[in-house]
C-alpha cells in the first residue's frame, strides 16, 4: 500500500503543484469568488457624476419633461427586476443594479439662439457638455423619419451619452402623451406586468413556492461540477499516463511495483486532484449561491448524494481515461479511443432540458440507471425535481454505480497491464476487448 | 551454490512470433553473467519475464527462491529502454524510484550525492533530468536501479549509448557490485563486452538456448578454427591459400584472421602460411564469443543465417 501512496502523492505532486494547475484550477475559482465580492463595491464606485449644462433645441415641453427627468429615478431596469424571482431581486448583487437616482449636477436649458453651427461651437469649446435638438415633428404623434440629434464634446463618457440620449427619448414620449390628455406616469403603472407567485401543493399539506432557478440552473450547476472536476483530473490520468510511456519510464516503474500498484497510485493521486479542483469550484460555486442568497435551495441531502456521484463518476472517467492512456502511445491516437467515450459522455448535457424539466419521467429514470451515465444524470434528477427521487432508485442507482466502478476498474486493469508496454500503432476498440479477456 | 534465477522450460510468444522458446536457465548467486545474443534474439523479452513485467506462456520462473512480483525490492533493473521524468530533478527521481523498491528515510537522501559522485555525476542533484545529456540520464537510472543495494541486478544492454568513458566507469561499478557478492545479469548484443567482464555466459538465438556455461569451457569446446597472421608484406593476400575460406584483417593492426574450411586442419594451414609469405607471427586463434556464436548459428539455421548474424556483428 505505501508505494500504491508513493506513486499518488507523485501524481499529485506532479499534477496539482505546477504553475498552469494553480492558476486553473486555484487561482481561478478564487478570482470567480473574488468577483462577486468586490463586483458590488466596484459598481457602486465606477460611476462618475453627469456635470454641466446641456443646451436643447425644440420644443419647451419637452425641455420641460427633460428637466423633471433628470432629477428623478432611473427606472430603465424596473421592469426586467420586476420579472425576476423574489429570491434574487432581494440579493445585494442584483441591488447594486437596482435603479437609482442619477449622480448629476446637470442643468437643462433653452438653447440661447438658433443657429446651430453656433451652438455646436459653444460645445465645442466646453461652454456647454452637450447639445440636444428635437424637431417638432419627432414629438407630433403621426410617424416620422426625422431623428433626435445629441452633439457632444468629444471626450464625454458613452455611458452619458447614453442616460443623455435615454432621457431625451423618454422625455418625447412623455411630450406626446401630455400633449393628447394622457399621464404618462399613470399609463406606465397601468401597463406595468404584475408578478406571479407559483406554489406548489404536497400531497402531506405543505407548500413550497416554485423556483425557476432552483430547477433549471442548480441541476445544470451540480452536473458541470461533476464534469469539470472528473473529467479534468480524468484528462490529466491520460496525459501522465502517456507521458510515462513516451519517456520509457514506465517499465522501470513496473520492475518496482506491478501494474496494478501504479493503476491505483495513479487514480488515487488523480482523485486527490479532482478533490481539489471540486472543492475549489464548488467554492466559486458557493460563493455565488450566497451571493444571490440561494444557499438555502441546496438541502444537505443533496450535497450528501453529491460526493456518492462524484467517487461514482469519477472513478468511471478515471478507469475510461487511464485504459485509454495506457493504450496509445501518443496524445493524438488517444482522440481515436475518446471519440466513442466521449460521445456516451456528453450525453448528459443533451437530456439535461428535458431532465430537468420532468426528473421523474421515463427518460430520467432510464438514463440515471444506466452506466457511465449514472453519476451525471442522478444528480440532475435529484437536485432538479420538486418532490425527492424515490429512495429505491436512488439506492439502485448508487448500487448499479460502485457495481459499474468495480466492472471498469477490473476491465482497466486488464487493458493497462498490456497496454502499458505496448508502443506504435494505437489497438482498436475490438483490440481493447481482447485485451481485456487476454489480461 | 544456489541459484539466484532458475527458468524452466519457458515459452512466450507474440501473436504467430515465438520470442522464446522452451528455455531453461540458471544463473547462480553471486555470478556474473552476460546475457547474449544478437538483436531480437529474446533476450529483453526473457528478461521482462524474470522482472515479472510480463507473464510467459508456459514454464516456471523462480526469482531469489519466489518470483520477481515478491522479490521486487531485492532486485535492481535497467532495462532495454531508458526513461526518466524529465521535469523532476535528478535527485527527486532517484529518491521516487528508490521509495518505490522501499527505500525510504533521511539516509537515503544522504547517499545520492556520494553514489553521483561515485558515477562520476558530481553537482547534478538539484539539476531537473531534462537538463542533462542521453549519457548523463542514462547514468541516473543506471543509479535508481542500483540504489537500494540490490542482492541481484539486472541490466539490459546497459552499456549501448554510452561513450567509451562512461562505459568504463559503469563497467567499474558493475565490477565493484560483482564484488561485493551481488549476482548480476546483463544482456548485450555486442559480445566482447561480455567476454571482458563476465565470468558465465548464456546465448540465446531465435528464443532458444544455444550456449551456456563459463567462458573459458565454452572457448575449449571449440575447436580454433581462426588462425592468425601477421605477415611482413601488409598488403598480400591470403584468400588463395589452400584452406583458408575467408581472410578479415583485424582493425587497428597489422594482423589478419584467416577462417579454416571445414575440410582442412589448423596445422596444415599454419605450415602453408609460414610457407606463402614472411610472416611476424603466425599462430592459432582463441575464438572470441563472436566466433563461437557465429558458428552455433551455423550450425543450428544454416550458413546464411550465420552470415547475416556476422553482418550484424560487424555492424554493431
Amino acid at each position: 500500500m505505501r508505494k500504491t501512496l508513493t506513486v499518488a502523492w507523485r501524481e499529485f505532486r506532479h499534477t496539482a503543484m505546477t504553475k498552469a494547475f494553480l492558476f486553473g484550477a486555484v487561482v481561478m475559482p478564487i478570482l470567480m469568488m473574488g468577483l462577486f465580492i468586490i463586483v458590488i463595491p466596484l459598481m457602486k464606485t465606477t460611476e462618475d457624476p453627469l456635470k454641466g449644462t446641456v443646451i436643447v433645441l425644440g420644443p419647451e415641453d419637452v425641455v420641460t419633461v427633460l428637466q423633471s427627468k433628470i432629477s428623478e429615478e432611473d427606472n430603465s431596469l424596473q421592469e426586467i427586476m420586476d420579472q425576476l424571482p423574489e429570491i434574487i431581486a432581494q440579493d445585494p448583487l442584483v441591488g447594486a443594479l437596482r435603479p437609482k437616482k442619477l449622480e448629476t449636477d446637470l442643468q437643462i436649458i433653452v438653447a440661447p439662439e438658433e443657429d446651430i453651427d453656433i451652438l455646436k461651437d459653444q460645445v465645442r469649446n466646453g461652454d456647454y457638455l452637450g447639445l440636444i435638438i428635437v424637431p417638432e415633428e419627432i414629438v407630433q404623434t403621426e410617424q416620422s423619419d426625422v431623428r433626435l440629434e445629441v452633439f457632444i464634446a468629444k471626450s464625454f463618457s458613452p455611458k452619458h451619452t447614453d442616460i443623455l440620449t435615454s432621457l431625451t427619448s423618454k422625455s418625447v414620449v412623455d411630450a406626446r402623451l401630455r400633449r393628447l390628455g394622457h399621464d404618462p406616469d399613470a399609463i406606465k403603472q397601468l401597463t406595468r406586468r404584475p408578478r406571479t407567485i407559483a406554489t406548489r401543493l404536497s400531497d402531506d399539506g405543505t407548500e413550497a413556492k416554485d423556483n425557476e432557478i432552483a430547477r433549471k440552473i442548480i441541476p445544470m450547476a451540480f452536473m458541470m461540477l461533476l464534469w469539470i472536476a472528473t473529467f479534468t483530473s480524468g484528462n490529466y490520468l491520460l496525459t501522465t499516463t502517456i507521458e510515462e510511456k513516451g519517456n520509457k519510464v514506465m517499465e522501470v516503474l513496473l520492475s518496482a511495483i506491478s501494474p496494478i500498484q501504479l493503476l491505483g497510485g495513479k487514480i488515487l493521486g488523480q482523485a486527490g486532484v479532482s478533490a481539489v479542483i471540486l472543492c475549489m469550484y464548488g467554492s466559486a460555486a458557493f460563493a455565488g449561491l450566497l451571493s444571490f442568497a440561494l444557499v438555502d435551495l441546496i438541502p444537505f441531502s443533496h450535497l450528501v448524494l453529491f460526493a456518492v456521484y462524484f467517487v461514482i463518476a469519477y472513478f468511471m472517467i478515471a478507469t475510461i481515461m487511464a485504459a485509454i492512456g495506457s493504450a496509445v502511445s501518443e496524445l493524438s491516437d488517444a482522440q481515436s479511443l475518446m471519440g466513442p467515450a466521449m460521445l456516451i459522455l456528453i450525453i448528459p448535457f443533451a437530456l439535461w432540458p428535458i431532465i430537468s424539466d420532468q426528473p421523474n419521467g421515463m427518460i430520467a429514470t432510464i438514463a440515471s440507471l444506466t452506466p457511465p451515465l449514472i453519476p451525471f444524470i442522478m444528480i440532475i434528477r435529484v437536485t432538479a425535481s420538486t418532490e425527492m427521487v424515490a429512495t429505491w432508485q436512488i439506492m439502485l442507482s448508487i448500487g448499479i454505480g460502485f457495481a459499474s466502478v468495480l466492472a471498469m476498474v477490473w476491465m482497466c486493469a486488464r487493458i493497462f497491464r498490456i497496454g502499458i508496454l505496448m508502443q506504435g500503432k494505437p489497438p482498436s476498440l475490438l483490440q481493447l476487448v481482447l485485451w481485456i479477456k487476454q489480461g | 551454490m544456489t541459484t539466484a534465477i532458475e527458468l524452466q522450460h519457458i515459452s512466450k510468444s507474440f501473436g504467430d512470433t515465438k520470442a522464446v522458446q522452451n528455455l531453461d536457465l540458471e544463473i547462480p548467486q553471486g555470478s556474473m553473467c552476460g546475457f547474449l545474443g544478437p538483436n531480437g534474439a529474446g533476450k529483453s523479452t526473457t528478461i521482462r519475464m524474470i522482472m515479472s513485467i510480463i507473464h510467459a506462456d508456459s514454464g516456471s520462473i523462480n526469482v531469489l527462491g519466489t518470483n520477481a512480483l515478491n522479490a521486487k525490492d531485492r532486485i535492481g533493473y535497467l532495462p532495454e529502454e531508458r526513461g526518466v521524468y524529465r521535469k523532476m530533478k535528478v535527485c527527486k527521481f532517484i529518491e521516487y524510484i528508490a521509495n518505490l523498491k522501499g527505500m525510504y528515510g533521511p539516509s537515503l537522501r544522504k547517499i545520492i550525492p556520494d553514489w553521483l559522485e561515485r558515477i562520476e555525476l558530481p553537482n547534478v542533484e538539484n539539476k531537473k533530468c531534462e537538463e542533462l545529456s542521453k549519457g548523463m540520464q542514462q547514468k541516473v537510472q543506471f543509479l535508481a536501479a542500483v540504489i537500494h543495494e540490490p542482492e541481484l541486478i539486472i541490466l539490459d544492454e546497459p552499456f549501448s549509448g554510452l561513450d567509451p568513458v562512461n562505459a568504463r566507469v559503469i563497467g567499474k561499478v558493475i565490477n565493484d557490485l560483482h564484488k561485493e557478492g551481488r549476482t548480476i545479469l546483463f544482456s548485450t548484443h555486442i559480445l566482447y563486452q561480455a567476454e571482458q567482464i563476465c565470468d558465465r555466459i548464456i546465448m540465446i538465438d531465435q528464443g532458444t538456448k544455444v550456449l551456456d556455461g563459463s567462458i573459458s569451457s565454452i572457448q575449449e569446446q571449440f575447436d580454433p578454427r581462426v588462425v592468425q597472421v601477421e605477415p611482413v608484406n601488409k598488403s598480400i593476400s591470403f584468400d588463395s591459400i589452400e584452406g583458408v575460406e575467408h581472410s578479415t584483417p583485424i582493425e587497428q593492426s597489422n594482423k589478419v584472421n584467416l577462417r579454416i574450411r571445414e575440410d582442412a586442419t589448423p596445422t596444415d594451414v599454419l605450415q602453408r602460411v609460414v610457407a606463402y609469405t614472411p610472416v611476424i607471427s603466425a599462430q592459432l586463434a582463441r575464438p572470441t564469443l563472436d566466433e563461437i556464436f557465429i558458428e552455433q548459428v551455423a550450425r543450428n539455421r544454416g550458413a546464411d543465417a550465420a552470415d547475416a548474424v556476422r553482418m550484424e556483428f560487424e555492424n554493431a
